[in-house]
């Protein structure tokens, strides 16, 4: 009532008039709320932030459906045995049994001699290592022997198992000791499923899972990245040798705002002639390395245009030659016989351009 | 609310997924319901109707039904990138809670928000950025400036002289038809 004359006053009356009814202690439920909430802050600031809770922890769960949901979201079909073997850890075996044993009952009667999944994620990792590595070999057949182990590496670290295996759903399941979870853990049960794929469906059905969850993170990488090549220009040299080809040999191409900080310089190889990679940098000696780069790329066929990988359907009647290996980088400059060594010298030749003439080669 | 302040992001896909097969990013499912409610009326005609359809097409997600006495209707869906979404059912028709529910398991479990750019490369340009030096022939650094072979008009008939010549074939043409 007080509330309707209230909003009809405020139309037709002045504000004077409204200042009695403003006054009026209002009935309201809400009156210590702002005080409530200030203590609930400051509590929750002494107290400091809810501890993780495993999800198990909460009232919706059912393991048993959720391990066979497992297999099945990844299309998989394995029994939940075997699938309960992936996620048991040996830490988890050896607590129980500590508990059991601080109880004063006898192990042997409390069904705690189960396997855990050691031995399976052992094979799993070696069936997906060496997977990975062939798969790699006959993607870059041109390319080193050393950066086709960097990339493979890489795709095998900690880091890009652990993403996998968290984006699959694998750590809420896992059976083990430590929580928070070590990501050493979740590699392991990844990889013990991998295994248990091998040992229960074949090595085809396991090959096919690594090709289809952890090739696939080589895409938007930039792989000539993950081998780091000391001396470009040097392996460039041994390479050309190797392949009977003429050294190369470094040409300015264009310069640009030399005598400021924004210079630019665009040097070339050349190879009988013939214009084997090209790069440009802020000095020529920049320039000269990463035209080296250049060149070695286009000569194992990383460079970025080269096609994309044979995965998923375009994938499926893939050959892969398991013996193919690549050939070795270090092979290769041990070789070549360091009096003919260029490395060093192909700098002086840039500096060369400079100093001799300045009317530029014409290339 | 400045452009700043809004949250936005990138087109993403998580792990890239569908390059090799495709996993549905809901793992769990939970219908969350009062058992004597008249708004909860929807879901309980959903979980009669169409649930078991639901997880017989779908073994990859779990589903939880959890009555809660009178607390409005709500399903939230888990996903494998660790985030949550929820949807209040409250009042809503059964058919309506399908679609819904439809619309979790589609999706990617990503936060819904602005998107930057509609479309996604990882090499934006194989020819690479441009520069001065694009495309640009290696023999002018030898020329010496006026270079009157710059300024040469290639002998080859211009467009233009092409495009006269055509029109004046087209009127003869028109003339010959007119007489």
């Amino acid at each position: 009532m007080s509330a309707s004359i209230r909003s009809g006053l405020k139309v037709v009356c002045f504000r004077k008039l409204l200042i009695p009814l403003q006054q009026v202690p209002s009935r309201c439920y809400k009156k210590g709320l702002s005080k409530d909430l200030r203590i609930q802050y400051k509590s929750r600031l002494t107290v400091g932030p809810e501890p993780d809770r495993h999800r198990s922890e909460f009232i919706n769960w059912n393991y048993d459906s959720e391990v066979y949901s497992f297999g099945k979201r990844l299309g998989e079909d394995l029994n939940d045995d075997i699938l309960k073997k992936v996620f048991l850890h040996r830490s988890y075996i050896e607590r129980e049994k500590k508990k059991i044993q601080e109880l004063g009952i006898a192990v042997g009667t409390s069904g705690l001699d189960v396997d855990h999944n050691e031995q399976l994620a052992k094979s799993g990792e070696q069936l997906a290592s060496n997977y990975v590595l062939i798969y790699l070999r006959n993607a870059f057949p041109n390319y080193f022997e050393e950066g086709i182990r960097s990339i493979h590496e890489y795709l095998m670290s900690e880091d890009v198992l652990c993403n996998i295996g968290r984006h699959l759903g694998i750590p809420e399941l896992i059976m083990c000791d430590d929580f928070p979870l070590r990501e050493s853990t979740i590699v392991t049960t990844l990889m013990a499923f991998i295994g248990a794929l091998e040992q229960e469906k074949g090595k085809e059905r396991a090959h096919l899972f690594v090709r289809d969850f952890i090739l696939p993170q080589l895409i938007g990488k930039d792989i000539n990245e993950m081998w780091n090549v000391v001396n470009p220009m040097g392996l460039l040299t041994a390479v050309l040798h190797f392949q009977k080809r003429g050294l190369p040999e470094p040409r300015l191409l264009w310069e640009g705002a030399s005598s400021t900080l924004m210079s630019v310089y665009h040097i070339g190889i050349y190879s009988d002639q013939k214009l084997i990679g090209k790069a440009p940098g802020e000095t020529a000696q920049i320039a000269e390395e990463m035209a080296a780069r250049d060149a070695l790329k286009r000569l194992c066929q990383t460079q970025e245009s080269r096609p994309a990988l044979l995965l998923g359907k375009l994938s499926e009647n893939l050959k892969l030659d398991e013996k193919k290996v690549n050939i070795s980088a270090k092979d290769i400059i041990e070789q070549f016989s360091p009096k003919e060594s260029t490395a060093s010298t192909s700098s002086k030749s840039i500096f060369g351009i400079f100093k001799g003439n300045h009317s530029l080669n014409k290339v | 609310m400045s452009g700043g302040s809004i949250p936005s992001n990138f087109l993403k896909n998580v792990l890239n997924n569908g390059i090799g097969r495709y996993v549905c990013q809901m793992k769990r499912v939970t219908f969350k319901f009062c058992k004597q409610r008249n708004d909860s009326q929807g879901t309980r005609d959903f979980i009669e109707n169409h649930l078991l359809d639901f997880t017989n097409a779908h073994p990859g997600v779990v589903v939880y039904i959890q009555p809660r006495n009178n607390r409005p209707s709500k399903i939230v869906a888990e996903y494998l990138n660790g985030r949550s979404e929820g949807i209040a059912t409250t009042k809503m028709p059964q058919e309506e809670i399908c679609q819904w529910l439809e619309h979790l398991r589609t999706r990617s479990g990503a936060e819904i928000v602005r998107l930057r750019k509609n479309h996604h490369t990882d090499n934006p340009s194989t020819q690479g950025v441009w520069h001065p030096f694009t495309n640009k022939d290696t023999s002018l650094n030898l020329a010496k400036f006026p270079d009157n072979d710059s300024y040469k008009v290639p002998s080859t008939v211009s467009t233009t002289d092409r495009l006269l010549e055509m029109g004046r074939k087209l009127r003869q043409e028109k003339l010959s038809e007119k007489s």
